[in-house]
């Protein structure tokens, strides 16, 4: 059957369908007399017309009803190593099995979700995904040991074997009395904590999800197990996660839950204060018994709880059964009170921001201090616009929540111990540095296809944080945060005046040295850096040094971030000797103040950074590698900062000349950023130019020539045509064509490039040597070894001065310059600098490299010109040699 | 309005969102009510509302959704059906139905796959068609959104259907 026939057959057939029977026949055999075959064809249908039994009449209801499957149960089934063994129980999600490892007798659970059936697109992310929930390691969290999905999608889980009573009846089991079953309730938060540092959320706490084993301490059950519930997980890449899911017994679900929005840390956060509202009250704020799901939907969204003190005192008997020791005082009961609502308050914005906040809460409690959630109404005023934009919600939003609520913390704090204080400000700044890294790609749910939307709200916020007059202090910090995030982006016009204008505020507020005009002064400098406004840089970040060592400790976040920020100054400005030291210090006593690894990595790798521009390479690789460890580890092996170090471990092995091993790093590097950001962003043309970089000197010129184009026009259009990542790019470019021959070309290139880097950085820094250098060969290359001597000569000295007489960019200048000389046939002079260069060179890099060999090539000459065919010898002999390799290598 | 895709990717994404929606749901119902029958209408319409929050399926009118829908619903309906008729013959089975005792005849499982086969036959020799057949019957859209979808008169449609629905009856004989 052809398209032509059939619709041929169609017409016959609606021509007689509507016709008698008696009188289709008759009709047809008219009307094909042509092609009498199709009258048996058009009869057939028409009959089938009569009879009205198509199974497109039935319906797909009837075919479906049949089709689906009934509850079905695994029979010496395997996962992994495991072998299933007997079923432990039932849940609302799946089965749970306990299962066996045959090599060594060791057991777990093994959970099937049988209704997240998973789609073969989604299967190949799964993997993924349980790698990060894998490397939760935490005592009270049940360890996740494997997963991976059956034939037909549906996903598994091996996890810990946790025997134990539900936290609810364990505390009834035992008659805890409230303090203690606070205590426990404390060691869940920390639990929730950690994962959330690692950026899990488990979606659906709840006490059966919490056992308590029989020493007392609990163990948190599924963690992320709930997001394979949830079709509607990622629709395109960093895409918001949303939970659409019916639930069995909503009690425990949040309002954002219910009505399908987004989740978060915050999701977490009503459902401990939901289990904690349990424990103190004895029963649940909505009481599901006898209520349908929707009912209960509808009280948790519109209905406030009883409170918790209430409650338990109506439910007294059942309170005195299962609760022993001394009952809170009624004071008491009010903070409890105010504790367990704020958790569950239902504006995600108005519960405690983050875990640690709940948790200083609880240790106030137990300490007999006053809460801060009681703090100032006024304070929330400040969240307002983020509830307007509780559609189309972004990652940013969970950032700006919890920055607001820093914010308002800032403004309100504790008169308490200096130690106190401390610590107060160490986890605030981290809780920051986690919200502003969501920008930075420090969340894998966010990312590229999200910065728009962020931005946009970030113009929002700013809208807003201009009705904020009334609160200059909590206005300066909008101000301030805002400004980083802009500075994230890379808007940094922006970014500039909403610092200033924090800085401002401050300084009229606080008075002309306080801490907190410190920390702006710090965050312009730091915007400076990226400017490339080096002095004025060093200059905003040593005063704000000095204002906070002058009133706060030595160790205090404050102080370490402003060290680490003129660490940065001084090492972007060259002076690598005096960076040095200081980030060393930063690395020192983030390590002894005990932050989490990725920051201990941000500094070391700063520090990384220093010392590769000063040249020590061994150094620089091993704290790059310490490093990339612990990025692989936390984000996985396809996040941006994963690439950033791959970028600097491919500069090393540049600098010594390894180049197929840094276009290695450069390609890993590259793919992984333009995944993740774009092929139009600043950071793709960052790695784009590490490659050229490579492909030029592995002489595939032509392939460097388009990718360093490309990244010359991104950087052009981001930063402008003034900025040293331009003149970077440019300096390739230039050694390319250099390399073409195309010398007019490369002249230009690399005068551009010294205009550049004079205007950004004075006529001190190597760079300049840099350019001069390049520039110089392009001379060289003409023939014109008059002006090429008196640049190399002009350059070496600049690479003296900045970077050491036994740097690798000294040795190669000098080595050019003995070429030139050479030209010039001043053979004295040419052996000297030669050998200079070679002796430089030789302790440092690869003997292959093409600067040696060159050496060499040039020595040979000298000597035997110079008729000292002894001092020759050596040098003929190991170019000879290389050559040979480098012949034995090709083949 | 004729149905575009101008992004595979998306469609991808969109199709998988759904087909797992619509898969959790049929078992969600099954499992609650064995003697429900399940309405593709119902489903799809519990899938969109559910569904349309999403900002990429936000960008589709709710036709196009229902188009994909219907589409991932057929893929749906297919791969239980065949997963079940493998079941039953003990076709390297790892699950053990509790109910061995078969009922219902098997001719509906049978139906199932041979319609998809016909409906693939169908869309070689006339793809609007097949489309039509799809939307309609796994999708549960009535004529005249099914008339919107694929641009045509309502008359049209009904015709197509007529015809269709005599041929696809033919071929599963």
């Amino acid at each position: 059957m052809d398209r032509v026939r059939w619709e041929r057959i169609q017409s016959l057939f609606h021509a007689a369908a509507d016709l008698p029977p008696a009188e289709q026949r008759s009709f047809l055999s008219g009307a094909c007399a042509d092609d009498p075959t199709l009258i048996g064809e058009t009869l057939a249908l028409l009959t089938e017309d009569a009879r009205g039994e198509s199974i497109l009449d039935r319906g797909v209801a009837h075919a479906a009803h049949r089709v689906f499957e009934p509850a079905y149960t695994p029979t010496s089934e395997r996962f992994g190593p495991y072998r299933v063994t007997r079923v432990l129980g039932e849940g609302g999600m799946g089965v749970v099995y306990l299962a066996e490892r045959d090599d060594l007798g060791t057991i777990a659970a093994v959970k099937i979700l049988r209704d997240a059936w998973l789609s073969p697109a989604r299967r190949e992310r799964f993997a993924s995904e349980q790698r990060t929930l894998a490397q939760l390691n935490h005592p009270l969290i049940a360890r996740l040991y494997d997963a991976d999905t059956l034939a037909d999608g549906t996903p598994w889980f091996v996890m810990e074997y946790v025997e134990g009573l539900r936290l609810t009846d364990y505390c009834a089991a035992h008659r805890l009395p409230i303090a203690d079953r606070l205590r426990l309730f404390r060691d869940v938060c920390e639990a929730v904590q950690h994962a959330h540092r690692h950026l899990v959320i488990h979606r659906d706490l709840k006490p059966s999800n919490i056992l308590v084993t029989s020493d007392g301490s609990p163990k948190l059950l599924d963690f992320g197990i709930a997001k394979h519930l949830d079709p509607v997980d990622e629709l395109a890449d960093g895409a918001a996660t949303r939970t659409g899911l019916r639930f069995m017994t909503p009690a425990y679900a949040a309002p954002e839950q219910i009505r399908g929005e987004r989740v978060g840390t915050h999701t977490d956060i009503y459902a401990l204060g939901v289990i904690l509202y349990e424990l103190l009250a004895g029963r649940l704020p909505f009481d599901p018994t006898g209520r349908a799901a929707s009912e209960i939907e509808a009280l948790i969204l519109s209905q406030e709880p009883e409170r918790p003190s209430a409650a338990a005192q109506r439910e007294g008997h059942l309170v005195a059964r299962t609760a022993g020791g001394p009952r809170p005082r009624k004071s008491e009961w009010a903070d409890l009170d105010v504790l367990c609502l704020t958790a569950m308050h239902k504006d995600p914005q108005r519960r405690y921001a983050t875990v640690n906040m709940l948790l200083r809460d609880i240790d106030h409690y137990l300490a007999g201090e006053p809460l801060e959630a009681r703090r100032d109404r006024a304070t929330y005023r400040l969240g307002k616009f983020v509830r307007r934009n509780r559609e189309g919600v972004t990652a940013g939003v969970l950032a700006l929540v919890v920055l607001l609520a820093l914010a308002a913390f800032y403004t309100v704090r504790l008169a308490s111990a200096r130690n106190q204080a401390v610590l107060e400000a160490a986890r605030a700044q981290r809780i920051q540095q986690f919200t502003l890294g969501l920008f930075d790609g420090g969340d894998p749910d966010a990312g590229p296809a999200d910065s728009l939307h962020a931005v946009t709200l970030v113009d929002r916020g700013l809208r807003e944080a201009s009705t904020l007059d009334a609160e200059p202090a909590a206005q300066a910090d909008l101000y301030l945060t805002l400004g980083g995030i802009y500075r994230k982006f890379g808007k940094f016009a922006r970014a500039d005046s909403l610092i200033t204008l924090a800085l401002d505020r401050r300084r009229a507020l606080f008075g002309v040295s306080n801490p907190e005009v410190a920390a702006a002064l710090v965050a312009l400098g730091s915007l400076r850096v990226d400017q490339a406004k080096f002095e004025d840089a060093e200059r905003l970040v040593r005063e704000g040094l000095r204002m906070a060592q002058g009133s706060l400790p030595p160790d205090h976040p404050d102080v370490v971030k402003a060290t680490a920020a003129l660490g940065r100054v001084l090492s972007e400005r060259g002076a690598y000797d005096q960076a040095i030291p200081v980030l060393e210090q930063v690395v020192r006593l983030d390590e002894s103040s005990g932050a989490p690894p990725v920051e201990v990595a941000a500094a070391r790798s700063a520090l990384a950074d220093a010392h590769f521009y000063a040249g020590h390479y061994p150094a620089s690789d091993s704290l790059n590698r310490l490093v990339l460890a612990t990025y692989r580890a936390v984000y996985g092996d396809n996040h941006p900062r994963v690439a950033d170090i791959l970028v600097n471990l491919g500069a090393s092995e540049f600098d010594r000349g390894d180049y197929r091993q840094a276009e290695a790093l450069d390609r890993q590097a590259l793919a992984i950023t333009q995944a993740f950001y774009g092929a139009g962003h600043y950071r793709t043309a960052a790695n784009l130019t590490m490659l050229g970089r490579a492909l030029v000197f592995e002489n595939r010129f032509d392939e460097a020539d388009s990718i360093l184009r490309r990244a010359l026009a991104i950087r052009e259009r981001v930063y402008g045509p003034m900025h040293p990542m331009v003149a970077s790019t440019i300096n390739e470019l230039g050694n390319i064509a250099v390399q073409q021959s195309r010398y007019a070309d490369a002249e230009r290139y690399f005068q551009r490039m010294l205009d550049i880097y004079r205007a950004t950085y004075g006529d001190k820094h190597y760079l300049i040597g840099l350019a001069t250098s390049n520039l110089a060969t392009t001379f060289l290359y003409r023939k014109d070894y008059a002006r090429a001597e008196q640049l190399y000569r002009d350059a070496i000295r600049r690479f003296t001065d900045a970077q050491g007489p036994d740097h690798v960019n000294t040795g190669i200048a000098r080595i050019k310059l003995g070429r030139t000389l050479l030209r010039e046939r001043r053979f004295a002079e040419a052996a000297t600098e030669s050998l200079a260069g070679y002796e430089i060179l030789r302790k440092q890099t690869n003997p292959a490299v093409g600067f040696l060999q060159n050496a060499r090539k040039d020595l040979v000459a000298d000597y035997d010109s110079l008729k000292q065919p002894g001092r020759a010898a050596p040098f003929r002999s190991e170019l000879a040699a290389e050559e040979a390799k480098a012949a034995a290598k090709d083949k | 309005m004729a149905p575009m895709f101008d992004d595979a990717h998306l469609l991808d994404a969109l199709f998988s969102a759904t087909y797992e929606e619509l898969r959790r749901l049929a078992s969600t119902v099954r499992r609650g009510d064995p003697n429900a029958t399940l309405s593709p209408t119902a489903l799809v319409n519990e899938a969109w509302l559910k569904l349309r929050e999403s900002p990429e399926v936000a960008r589709l009118s709710r036709l196009h959704f229902k188009r994909i829908a219907a589409r991932a619903m057929r893929q749906v309906l297919i791969e239980a059906a065949r997963r079940r008729r493998s079941a039953k013959r003990g076709g390297g089975a790892v699950f053990v139905t509790f109910d061995d005792a078969v009922r219902e005849s098997d001719s509906s499982l049978d139906d199932v796959l041979a319609l998809d086969e016909a409906l693939r036959d169908l869309a070689r020799i006339e793809p609007r068609q097949a489309i039509l057949v799809e939307t309609r019957f796994f999708g549960g859209l009535d004529v005249a959104e099914t008339a919107e979808l694929l641009d045509v008169s309502e008359s049209t449609v009904l015709r197509d259907w007529r015809a269709a629905k005599a041929w696809l009856a033919h071929e599963l004989r």
